[in-house]
């Protein structure tokens, strides 16, 4: 296991959970909606989960687990998983609070201490996505699920990590080479990231005994706004490329 | 653009190409007996795309002058090579009267091709259908002609790369245009058309055609190879960094 990146995780998390994740917690978990990504983008306008009443779902990396309770809301069955206890303690106060009860595991999504063909639908958000080792969690994800399980997940696009400086905005330069992408820490940052490039996602969904479903390319729509606290692009440069993506995979 | 009309544009567009380029080059491409992909020039026995063709039937749709598919005829694979610019063909069929390589040509586009359903294991593209055909025709196509279980390999250029190019002249560091609303491109001075989707596009058209999504190879220029001497609006510097070229492998259940 990349035990150090679990911990430089849990490390960054635990301060942006400070920073941002619980001062924003209740807001997002009393959504009714379901939204994608930095701009916001309804399922309901891009229909990639579908109905998920009466499905056992594990969210990878949940955070603060309010995507598991917009689930919730709509008669699913989460459970949450998460490394961070300060994200999870700020889940189990939203909990408490709403009302809206479903089980929270301490665990990196390397390895999740759940039992194997347990799930319909394994999702992560900006999660085990992008902060977790794609080798073992891709692994971890076909463990939990049942045969014609889903795999859903959003993370970063691959022209967000070309373009993006090394401190700043995402621009439309390309910064750093495609090939050799994989594990990164930025200047500055304490958290480390994994970005693969399309053909690697393929080929490690593909070995993992997962069928390709569908990539969403997600474009902000025309009255999306600037990101607030994740700032890492405009507006105007998520309109004309993918700034986020989403593959949808289904286990054979 | 109506594919009628991209298919007669680039019908000319090759045919100038072809008395520029692919006629006089062709004596070497068909003498050649290597198999790599694309200008990047990475070897099959690296990527394993293909596997053992022999004994396999293959067609390739946009064979220009053949070179490619007569390399696979000498792996002992039955080939039919399919294209719809008449001076292309003329040339093929003079290299196979030169070499006695043998096999048939079918002067057709990618988007409607006279041959039987399910009558191949193979269907290949390398900078043919692949990039100057409409992908809402060939695609059906590609999966008509073949038997179940058998494979769609195809190369053409990246997404990454048309967003890269400026209108006139070689391909940039900056992103040019939009990622989103990729289609068919004419470049300006330019007569052919291109046709380009994204990837989550060309996902979502091989899946609705009812392909499963097998692999796609982002192309690394190798260290051995070198820009391109026709089609060299690419560096090979580029092509180190980034994927010029792209090999999606597809297979019919």
């Amino acid at each position: 296991m990349n035990e150090d990146s679990i911990k430089a995780n849990i490390v960054q998390w635990t301060k942006s959970n400070a920073d941002f994740t619980d001062p924003s917690a209740q807001r997002h978990w009393a959504s009714e909606e379901i939204f994608w990504g930095v701009f916001s983008i309804p399922e309901d306008d891009i229909d990639v989960i579908g109905d998920v009443n009466g499905l056992d779902v594990v969210e990878l990396g949940c955070g603060t687990a309010y995507f598991s309770a917009w689930l919730a809301k709509r008669g699913a069955r989460p459970v949450g998983v998460d490394p961070t206890p300060a994200q999870l303690a700020t889940a189990r106060r939203m909990q408490a609070e709403t009302g809206i009860e479903f089980p929270l595991v301490e665990a990196a999504a390397e390895s999740v201490p759940l039992p194997d063909a347990s799930f319909d639908l394994a999702l992560s958000e900006y999660g085990a996505s992008l902060w977790a080792d794609p080798e073992q969690w891709v692994r971890e994800a076909a463990r939990l699920l049942r045969p014609g399980g889903r795999l859903i997940f959003l993370t970063n696009s691959i022209l967000v990590y070309l373009c993006a400086p090394d401190i700043g905005v995402t621009t439309e330069q390309l910064q750093r080479p495609l090939f050799g992408m994989g594990r990164i820490q930025w200047p500055g940052e304490v958290g480390i990231e994994y970005h693969l490039p399309h053909g690697r996602w393929i080929g490690l969904l593909r070995d993992n005994g997962f069928a390709i479903e569908a990539l969403h390319e997600l474009r902000a729509h025309e009255d999306a706004v600037d990101p607030g606290y994740y700032d890492f692009v405009t507006v105007e440069w998520g309109r004309k490329w993918p700034a986020e993506e989403i593959w949808v995979a289904r286990k054979l | 653009m109506k594919s009628a009309d991209s298919v007669a544009a680039n019908i000319a567009a090759w045919t100038r190409r072809n008395a520029e380029y692919t006629d006089p080059s062709a004596a070497r491409a068909w003498a050649s007996t290597e198999l790599s992909w694309g200008k990047a020039g990475v070897p099959e026995a690296e990527l394993d795309v293909l596997g053992d063709v022999s004994g396999l039937d293959i067609v390739e749709l946009g064979c220009g002058t053949a070179f490619g598919t007569a390399r696979l005829a000498r792996l002992g694979a039955r080939v039919v090579g399919v294209d719809p610019t008449p001076a292309q063909l003329e040339t093929a069929r003079r290299m196979q009267a030169e070499t006695g390589i043998e096999f048939p040509l079918v002067e057709a586009p990618g988007e409607a091709v006279p041959l039987p359903d399910a009558s191949f294991d193979l269907v290949i593209s390398e900078h043919g259908a692949a990039a100057w055909a409409d992908p809402e025709r060939w695609l059906p196509e590609a999966y008509r002609l073949l038997r179940p279980g058998g494979r769609l390999v195809f190369l053409h250029t990246s997404p990454l790369a048309y967003c890269c190019f400026p209108a006139v002249g070689q391909i940039t560091e900056q992103l040019q245009r939009p990622y989103f609303g990729l289609d068919a491109v004419v470049w300006p001075g330019d007569d052919g058309v291109e046709y380009q989707l994204t990837h989550a596009e060309w996902i979502s058209l091989l899946r609705e055609t009812g392909f499963l999504v097998e692999r796609l190879i982002e192309l690394q220029a190798t260290e051995s190879a070198v820009t391109h001497e026709y089609y060299n609006d690419v560096p090979v510097e580029w092509a180190r960094q980034w994927p010029e070229e792209e090999i999606w492998v597809a297979s019919k259940p």
